[in-house]
């Protein structure tokens, strides 16, 4: 049985070591995602003290099963993207070890200034990596805004220490921490806000992301994924971390979420909607999708959060590299100027299209089973406005992706038969060996949407509440 | 038989054909005419297990008459149409891919019908929706597809929010316990949230815009099963809508007009409307397939109608005009996707004298309009018949004027296909063509048959639909012998048939006996000595109904307000686009410090 702190460890030491072995970085890159993978399956559950320091005196990091869906999100897209585009990492195995060291902890850590920690580790390297995109203004403002978003969180948490006297989130379970500070006071939402909005930057959230144009819009095929399935997913997690622990003692910054979640759900697609290029239209229905998981978080619904968060990992990995590949094969990534794309490349299509129809949530795929979920819960909450909201984006969503596929399936001109003398030129798309590993990614996709018992089963012990002492007393 | 048994060999025999189309594309046309056939045998089978209840994984099904007749109408119209697939493969773009997706949709739709609960039901007419947004698109237009498909979305979302609302309430799905409890505001937003998906789908104003898109531009062997099947689907809702949610209960004690609660009266006069706009734009169609599909709307109005006046006659009415207006509008469509495949056009203007040519499909389009149009022997008089009856009884002026206008105009429409394709001069270009083979000309034969049967033998099906309206709770339609029997009279069709039969048949000795008719030459006409070159200009008739069309010829149409609605959603993402996004940190940091500020100011208050 493995300590979890070795999922940030080695990373992050084999990151160390390839800055020396310069010529070895790609593998010692492959060899420290594998180990991460292998690993994920031999961890020791529970609670950890660093350094010895009783909790809650010292930096504690939590392997529940909720970060344990969470790790195994992160490290397994992590590597599943870096087998289809190795070719694409170059010179950047120091950063994406590190940023993987960095998400790992950002799930893991039960810390407010740990997390901090780690998220600048992850935002750093993603700084540098949006820099693949060259287009250095884009990554600056980047820069300053995760900059900016860091600077608030810390504020957040330096407020909230002061008032409190504690770093540790775990304070529901927690007698000690409670004693110290009255935890129903009304003031705790200014730090709780700066924190959200510390964290909001990075989440992608309107109007605190407006960074992800610039940096998702030039994504390849290894930082598009990355970005849009692993990160987004380890934000996420880290956020509702933040939500179960301290947000559910204040009323008043769950509204502040809910609203904010909402706004930018129905703003995202409403973006998406008018775009042409593709990786516009992927990047605004991932600012929604966040939206959207943010509110599930905030309101509690850990369940379907997680569904959503997964299926967004699944679809948005498997949308962006082909997107990406198309881009470097036709050099266009407009859906009007990529007619029939897909007409000799069949099995990357049926791929791309499940992934599409799992995100505009359509029966037999996994993005239905999340919708479902989503919505169940907020009526059984007695909510009827939010999920209106939800539905009425979602015929949005539906409408932009299927024009899309449209698109890439079927070129011809109106009046006639779709017919393959209208389609781009037939270019070489993937190699067979990554046809077939985003093909079983959709394929994933489509079983767990037919058979989504199974699939919420093993969701489900991975999304319990995040609450933590109560797991380590009532055994999971 | 079971319907595990139907659904599983569909659902093996719609990926078989997807690979067998590879190898051999008519072999794979012919799997779905074999998958369609089974699947048709073995539901018209299935009438003995009326009334179980099983589930297959978290699939919960319950075999009910009105299932039963739903499903066996739709596979009337699959397996007939699937008769033209292997025709018509190879002017498909994907001929596998549309072979999967035939059978998908069709096994889609038979679980539909069965559904206990709403989530099975939603989950099969979702997977019907994407699978056949995808087929449209192979045909002559990709807007269509997508019009489709935007349409549907906005239904079936409205649905989707019914049946949670319903769930937040009663804390059920399935379908017969669902929408207990609900009372006052809530009922009213179920209720006309929940029927939009049925709406949408049947083609009622406003929502009709993706009709003559989608049936006009599909591949010639999908109209049909759109037309004539998929859009029972929205009735089915409709059925629901008044059955499943007791709306006569719920609404009893609201603002009533002619005796029925406002919000059904309301949806029966878009039903209403549904008529006279598809009527009348049918009119004006160029296409015969537009023309067609203008024709479902007015139909689809007439069968929204019928099911929510949920009496003894107008609901009989109503259900029956489904299987009329299916088979009859399966029959049209083939006709045309015939003469299609000999000439390879659609529009009327282009097309003539083809019953010199094709003497059979002539007939089977001929059959299809009389029962469109209600006229006797054929199978649309009786279900009109009842369906002015019931309207006549309760009262209903507008709607009853609606109904009658909607009958006499579609003399008007589908009167024009029949004289611009098959009658007149034949076209040069047209004078070698030949009728088309046995296998196409079978399932038209027998949709043809079909509708002679509905006119002449209505109590066959009225049967079947009397055992429904005992089985939703209201007094089944009266029937005797070979006699239906209303508050206003009665119908024996057999006699009206005979009388029909004998007049034909005096018709047809004077026919006979007679000098025949001398044949003159389109061109060959006097036009005070100047010459002719274009047929097309004379042939009769192009611009048939000008006149007539003038007096509506600058109405608005309503996929423009679609069109601008799109707009305004896109304008909204840009809007946000540009307050919120940029390649400069000062946008974001602005309004980072005003929602900063708002809120802690406000947050306190909160």
């Amino acid at each position: 049985m493995i300590n979890p702190v070795f999922m940030i460890a080695i990373p992050l030491g084999l990151a160390f070591i390839s800055l020396i072995f310069k010529k070895a970085s790609k593998w010692i890159l492959v060899a420290g995602v594998t180990i991460n993978v292998v690993m994920l399956f031999l961890l020791e559950w529970g609670s950890v003290a660093m350094g010895g320091f009783r909790i809650p005196y010292g930096i504690q990091l939590m392997l529940s099963s909720y970060s344990f869906t969470g790790l195994a999100v992160v490290n397994i897209m992590f590597f599943v993207i870096l087998l289809i585009s190795f070719d694409k990492v170059e010179k950047n195995s120091v950063v994406l070890l590190t940023a993987l060291a960095g998400m790992n902890g950002m799930i893991l850590t039960m810390d407010l200034f740990n997390l901090f920690v780690f998220m600048e580790i992850t935002a750093i390297s993603a700084y540098i990596l949006s820099m693949k995109g060259k287009k250095p203004e884009h990554s600056f403002n980047y820069l300053v805004l995760g900059s900016i978003g860091g600077v608030i969180f810390l504020l957040g948490t330096i407020i909230f220490y002061a008032q409190t006297g504690t770093l540790n989130m775990a304070i529901i379970s927690s007698p000690v921490q409670q004693s110290a500070f009255d935890f129903s006071s009304a003031t705790l939402f200014i730090p709780f806000f700066l924190i959200f909005a510390g964290m909001a930057v990075e989440a992608k959230l309107i109007p605190f992301g407006g960074w992800v144009k610039g940096v998702y819009g030039n994504a390849d095929r290894l930082t598009g994924p990355l970005f849009s399935s692993v990160y987004a997913a380890a934000i996420l997690f880290a956020m509702g971390r933040v939500f179960g622990e301290l947000f559910v003692l204040n009323e008043t910054i769950v509204i502040i979420v809910v609203i904010t979640g909402l706004i930018t759900f129905a703003f995202g697609e409403a973006a998406a909607f008018r775009q042409t290029k593709m990786r516009r239209i992927l990047l605004f229905s991932s600012i929604g999708q966040s939206g959207l998981a943010v509110i599930m978080l905030a309101l509690g619904f850990y369940f379907p959060a997680v569904l959503l968060i997964v299926n967004n990992a699944l679809s948005k990995f498997i949308m962006f590299t082909i997107t990406g590949k198309l881009q470097e094969s036709y050099g266009t990534e407009n859906y009007k100027e990529l007619k029939g794309a897909f007409y000799k490349n069949k099995m990357t299509g049926v791929a791309f299209s499940i992934a599409a129809l799992s995100m505009a949530g359509l029966p037999l795929f996994f993005g239905f089973y999340a919708k479902l979920n989503v919505l169940t819960a907020l009526f059984g909450g007695g909510n009827w406005f939010i999920p209106a909201v939800i539905l009425i984006f979602a015929i949005v969503e539906g409408a932009y992706f299927i024009r899309l596929l449209i698109s890439l399936w079927a070129p011809g001109k109106e009046g006639e038969y779709a017919d393959a003398k209208h389609a781009v030129e037939t270019r070489k798309l993937f190699k067979p060996i990554s046809v077939a590993i985003i093909f079983m990614l959709s394929l994933v996709i489509l079983a767990a949407g037919l058979f989504p018992d199974f699939a919420g089963k093993t969701i489900t012990s991975g999304a319990k509440a995040p609450f933590t002492m109560s797991q380590l007393k009532g055994g999971e | 038989m079971n319907l595990t048994i139907i659904l599983a060999v569909t659902l093996v025999l719609a990926a078989a054909s997807f690979f067998i189309t590879r190898y051999n594309k008519m072999s794979g046309g012919f799997t779905t005419v074999l998958s369609s056939l089974f699947a048709l045998v073995a539901l018209f089978m299935m009438r003995g297990s009326i009334g179980e209840d099983f589930s297959i994984f978290y699939f919960n099904f319950s075999i009910t008459t009105v299932g039963w007749y739903f499903s066996v109408v739709m596979l009337i119209a699959y397996s007939m149409t699937s008769f033209f697939n292997p025709f018509w493969m190879e002017k498909m773009m994907y001929p596998g891919s549309y072979n999967f997706l035939y059978l998908l949709s069709m096994a889609g739709t038979i679980g539909m019908f069965f559904a206990k609960d709403f989530i099975t039901l939603f989950i099969f007419w979702e997977t019907v929706v994407w699978s056949s947004t995808f087929i449209i698109q192979l045909g002559k237009s990709r807007k269509a597809s997508y019009i489709y498909y935007v349409v549907s979305a906005i239904g079936s979302m409205g649905t989707l929010f019914a049946i949670m609302l319903a769930y937040s309430v009663s804390g059920t799905f399935v379908i017969s316990e669902a929408f207990a409890g609900l009372s006052g505001g809530v009922a009213i937003a179920v209720f006309f949230t929940f029927i939009l998906s049925g709406l949408a789908k049947i083609g009622i104003f406003p929502f009709h815009v993706w009709l003559p898109e989608a049936h006009g531009s599909a591949p010639h062997t999908f109209s049909p099963v759109l037309s004539g099947g998929l859009v029972k689907m929205g009735a089915f809702i409709a059925f629901l809508s008044v059955t499943a949610f007791p709306a006569y209960d719920i609404f009893a004690d609201m603002f009533k007009i002619m005796g029925k609660p406002f919000p059904i009266y309301f949806l029966m006069f878009l039903g209403a409307i549904s008529i006279i706009v598809g009527t009348l734009m049918a009119i004006k169609q160029e296409d015969a397939k537009r023309l067609l599909a203008y024709s479902s709307v007015a139909n689809g109005g007439y069968i929204l109608i019928g099911i929510l006046m949920m009496d003894q006659v107008g609901f009989a009415g109503g259900m029956m005009h489904l299987i009329n207006h299916a088979v009859a509008s399966a029959a049209a469509f083939l006709a045309i996707a015939a003469v299609a495949y000999r000439t390879g056009t659609t529009k009327m203007s282009e097309m003539g004298g083809m019953i010199h040519r094709m003497p059979v499909t002539y007939l089977v389009y001929l059959i299809a309009i009389i029962s469109m149009a209600g006229i006797p022997p054929m199978g649309g008089f009786v279900s009109k018949w009842l369906i002015f009856q019931g309207l006549a009884k309760d009262g209903m002026l507008f709607l009853a004027a609606a109904a009658f206008f909607g009958s006499i105009g579609s003399f008007m429409y589908v009167f024009r296909p029949l004289s611009a394709v098959f009658l007149g001069q034949t076209f040069t270009r047209d004078l070698k063509k030949k009728e088309v083979g046995f296998f196409m000309m079978f399932p038209m034969i027998i949709l043809t048959l079909l509708s002679l049967l509905t006119g002449v033998f209505p109590n066959i099906f009225l049967r079947v639909i009397a055992e429904i309206q005992t089985s939703v709770g209201i007094d089944p339609i009266t029937l005797a012998n070979r006699t239906i029997l209303t508050s206003n009279g009665y119908l024996d069709a057999f006699r009206v048939f005979i009388v029909f039969g004998f007049g034909f048949a005096i018709a047809f000795v004077l026919f006979v006996v007679r000098r025949k008719s001398r044949k003159v030459e389109l061109m060959d006409t006097f036009t005070s000595a100047e010459f002719i070159h274009t047929r097309e200009l004379l042939h009769y008739s192009s611009k048939f109904y000008a006149p007539f069309e003038r007096l509506y010829d600058k109405a608005p149409d309503t996929l423009t307000a679609y069109k601008k609605l799109a707009v305004k959603v896109g304008e909204l993402g840009g809007m946000v686009e540009s307050l919120f996004y940029g390649h400069k940190p000062e946008k974001t940091v602005f309004w980072m410090m005003a929602v900063g500020i708002i809120v802690i100011l406000i947050g306190g208050v909160v």
